[in-house]
């Protein structure tokens, strides 16, 4: 049993196959980032969400990584912009894609209040191209240095990458299984009903039952769709049914290029002959000449490390988003374990927050007016998360220390003041209901991976 | 396997649309609740009807302060004063809707800005040379520089006697008269984008209307009484924060906003008395009867904290023994902005962003 698992998964990752699918990929990728890095560019956003902010909000452990000085943000962003050019066109592939990762991933990591589960997605995609070898047909690298050139690459250069989208896909699927999506029809409900304006469709999309329809359609696509596509026999309609799928959220949803980003992805799993006869196409447009050897002398072999780098990435992907299990309470209240877990337009979140900064002194108190101090984004992502209200608290108790306060009788220098809030959240049309205390000083809390005991408990 | 599968998807599809066929029905006799139409209320019933008034105010204001020169009797000021505080009441539903014409040429901020800088002011006046459309000098303009200007304790003298002084009110009158033109004219245009923008991306006019009425919420709250009570001040009161400090009439602009709040919140005209679709209706729709009950109820029991004053608020401030009473109003003013921004907004489904972006 052991023996034939070690034996399929060599079978299955170190077997040469046609190399057309990933060739295919990596144009289709490096266009999609290169559309990205520039519509996110014209739209302002560099302006908006990094230069602007006068906060920014760290991951645990990457709080280091800090923004560049002003426009010289741009940088990064145009950085990014070449790179995809040169990924598509496979020009200093290896460079290329790790310029991209190296970039990508270095924004992302400056403020969390700009995090998407589809950012996420381009990081560990493009981390992964920069693993495989999407340079070795149809590229000018290729055109540069022809021995690089192969029919074939070994198959877990392109299983990966399935195997990167399949669980996009099924955690996304596996997350929508809870009382609120499938019985509530939560947060679908509230969306959809904001279309009742939409001619001919606004009555549907109001209706109760297309909340639940769509709710649970949803969930079974996310879970099984992987499944259709891979079997040669329901691909077809599975393509079709994700072309409908992401065109419906994008109709009905502000979600940007994610759509399209799978759309365009989820061609990965398409035949080799397919993809051939795209290259074969392709090729025929741009003159290409074919000069590949027949027969490649040394076929790679596998090497130990590449597996157990293979057996640890997948065991990470499965793991992390699993690790919400290691948390008391309720998930989409306290959010411990939520993000890099696939857990797509799963709610709706809205909140207030109140800060209150303290003299320990007199006791006197600030009442804080959080957009001095962070985008209106920002705010509206801080009010929500209890890690970000526990970095926004400490980013206040350091900005208000040493400041002075005065009116013409008094003046009142703050010290190491103490840091309070009072927030409510309201999660899927219910109530709002308290979130965080006033009670809890929160200066005197720790960030770190803890379970978060400060948050008011869920009542449902 | 796969034949049934399209089979079930088809099958559900075509149930779905005769269920909802039948559910539309239903909902359009049981339930009216539209947002187009809430728009289109909203624009003819509250917001075209201010604005005219708006219009009308601020024309008598520039007609009687030209009077006041001519013939600069305390009569002739008393007549000024009066347009003036009219318009600056009318100003308070106005400035709920911070979008289209009004966002474009930054109406609000350059009408409503409090407090105003004294000193500023005198020292253009003094100057001679000042360009009153810099930001710069936004808080040296508007009706709150007016309020310096008309109501400080050597007002009258100045005006009488220093022309330097009346033309600086007279620029100031002008400005906010050209500005007010502008917006009655783009308005005229942008009605029917509005009534149209029903959609739920964050730059919709549902949207902007949701997150601006929101914002005029919580600056009414903030500026109004928290800023000048000492709320982002330890609790040190700040009565140089006070809005139209000099006339006093702060609770009376406090009370016409939160009425126009309330009114605009329930869809109804304080000035035609006509009234249509609100917020208050859509909530209704949405099966949200206690929140829409709490949201009133809140708005009344501020308003009769706010009425409870018999003083200005720079009184009320200076006097310790109000203490307790304008922090109780705070506290009634803080609690309403839980029920409108988070428990509204959800239900809505509105993205209370200000930019448009990539979601997930």
């Amino acid at each position: 049993m052991i023996k034939s698992l070690k034996q399929g998964f060599r079978a299955d990752f170190f077997k040469q196959t046609a190399i057309a699918p990933l060739i295919m990929f990596r144009i289709i990728f490096g266009a999609m980032l290169l559309f990205s890095s520039l519509r996110f560019i014209m739209k302002g956003w560099v302006e908006t969400q990094y230069i602007e902010p006068k906060f920014f909000f760290g991951f645990l452990g990457f709080e280091w990584v800090k923004p560049l000085q002003g426009n010289l943000m741009y940088i990064p962003f145009i950085l990014m912009a070449i790179a995809a050019l040169f990924i598509m066109l496979g020009f200093f592939y290896r460079i290329s894609t790790f310029v991209f990762f190296a970039c990508f991933t270095y924004v992302e990591l400056l403020d969390k209040s700009n995090y998407l589960n589809h950012y996420y997605f381009l990081s560990l995609m493009s981390f992964l191209m920069m693993l495989v070898p999407a340079h070795r047909d149809f590229s000018i690298d290729a055109k540069l240095f022809p021995h690089i050139r192969r029919k074939e690459t070994a198959a877990w250069h392109i299983n990966i990458l399935k195997f990167q989208l399949a669980v996009v896909y099924i955690f996304a699927g596996i997350a929508k299984i809870n009382s609120d999506w499938l019985f509530e029809a939560q947060p679908l409900r509230t969306w959809l009903q904001a279309h009742h304006n939409l001619p001919y469709v606004g009555g549907i999309l109001k209706a109760e039952v297309t909340a639940y329809f769509f709710s649970w359609m949803g969930c079974i696509y996310d879970l099984f769709i992987v499944f259709f596509l891979m079997s040669k026999r329901t691909r077809p309609f599975a393509y079709l049914a994700v072309i409908f799928f992401h065109i419906v959220t994008w109709l009905l949803f502000p979600i940007g290029v994610f759509p399209w980003v799978m759309i365009f992805s989820t061609t990965i799993f398409f035949g080799v002959k397919f993809h051939q006869q795209l290259l074969n196409g392709l090729k025929r447009l741009f003159k290409w000449t074919e000069n590949i050897p027949e027969t490649i002398k040394n076929i790679p072999t596998p090497k130990p490390f590449v597996k157990y780098g293979i057996i640890l990435y997948i065991a990470i992907q499965i793991l992390v988003p699993l690790r919400f299990v290691a948390y008391p309470g309720d998930l989409f209240w306290n959010e411990e374990g939520f993000r890099f877990s696939w857990r797509v337009m799963l709610m709706h979140k809205e909140g207030h927050a109140t800060f209150y900064v303290t003299d320990r002194e007199t006791g006197r108190t600030i009442e804080v007016n959080n957009t001095d101090y962070l985008t209106v984004r920002q705010e509206d992502q801080m009010m929500t998360q209890p890690d970000m209200i526990l970095q926004f608290a400490k980013m206040l108790q350091e900005e208000f220390d040493g400041k002075t306060f005065s009116n013409k009788e008094q003046s009142i220098t703050l010290r190491n003041p103490a840091v309070h809030a009072e927030v409510y959240v309201s999660l899927n049309g219910r109530k709002s209901q308290l979130f965080i205390d006033k009670k809890h000083d929160l200066t005197a809390l720790s960030y770190n991976l803890k379970h978060r005991d400060w948050i008011e408990p869920f009542e449902k | 396997m796969l034949k049934r599968s399209v089979g079930f998807v088809l099958m559900l599809s075509v149930g779905l649309l005769f269920s909802c066929k039948d559910k539309k029905d239903k909902d359009s006799e049981e339930n009216e609740f539209n947002k187009a139409e809430m728009l289109t209320n909203v624009s003819a019933n509250i917001i075209l009807p201010s604005l005219t008034q708006f219009d009308a105010e601020i024309s008598d204001l520039k007609s009687s302060f030209v009077n006041f020169k001519n013939a600069p009797t305390q009569a002739n000021l008393d007549e000024v004063k009066m347009n003036w505080k009219a318009s600056y009441l009318t100003w308070q539903t106005l400035k709920i809707f911070d979008f289209g014409p009004i966002r474009d040429i930054g109406f609000k901020s350059s009408t409503g800005t409090y407090p105003v800088d004294p000193a500023k002011i005198e020292s253009n006046i003094n100057s001679g040379s000042y360009n009153l459309a810099a930001i710069s000098n936004l808080d040296a303009i508007g009706l709150n520089a007016l309020d310096y200007l008309f109501y400080n304790s050597n007002a009258l003298a100045e005006l009488q006697n220093n022309a330097a002084y009346v033309e600086y009110a007279e620029k100031v009158i002008q400005k906010l008269y050209n500005e007010t033109q502008s917006v009655v004219n783009a308005w005229s245009s942008y009605k029917s984008t509005f009534n149209e923008s029903t959609g739920t991306s964050s730059t919709s006019a549902f949207s902007e209307f949701v997150n601006e009425f929101n914002r005029d919420y919580e600056l009414a709250k903030t500026a109004k009484i928290g800023i000048p009570i000492g709320k982002a001040n330890l609790g040190l009161s700040n009565p140089e924060y006070v809005e139209a400090r000099y006339s006093g009439i702060s609770f009376d602009l406090l009370i016409e906003s939160i009425k126009a709040l309330k009114a605009t919140y329930n869809g109804k005209g304080l000035i035609n008395g006509k009234s249509g679709l609100g917020f208050s209706d859509y909530l209704v729709n949405l099966e949200k009867t206690s929140l829409d009950n709490t949201i009133n109820n809140k708005f009344d029991i501020i308003l009769s904290k706010a009425e409870g004053f018999s003083m200005t608020l720079e009184e009320a401030i200076n006097d310790p023994s109000m203490e307790n009473q304008l922090d109780e109003l705070y506290l009634h003013l803080q609690q309403q902005v839980v029920n409108i921004k988070t428990d509204m907004t959800a239900a809505f489904g509105v993205l209370i962003t200000y930019q448009d972006n990539d979601g997930d």
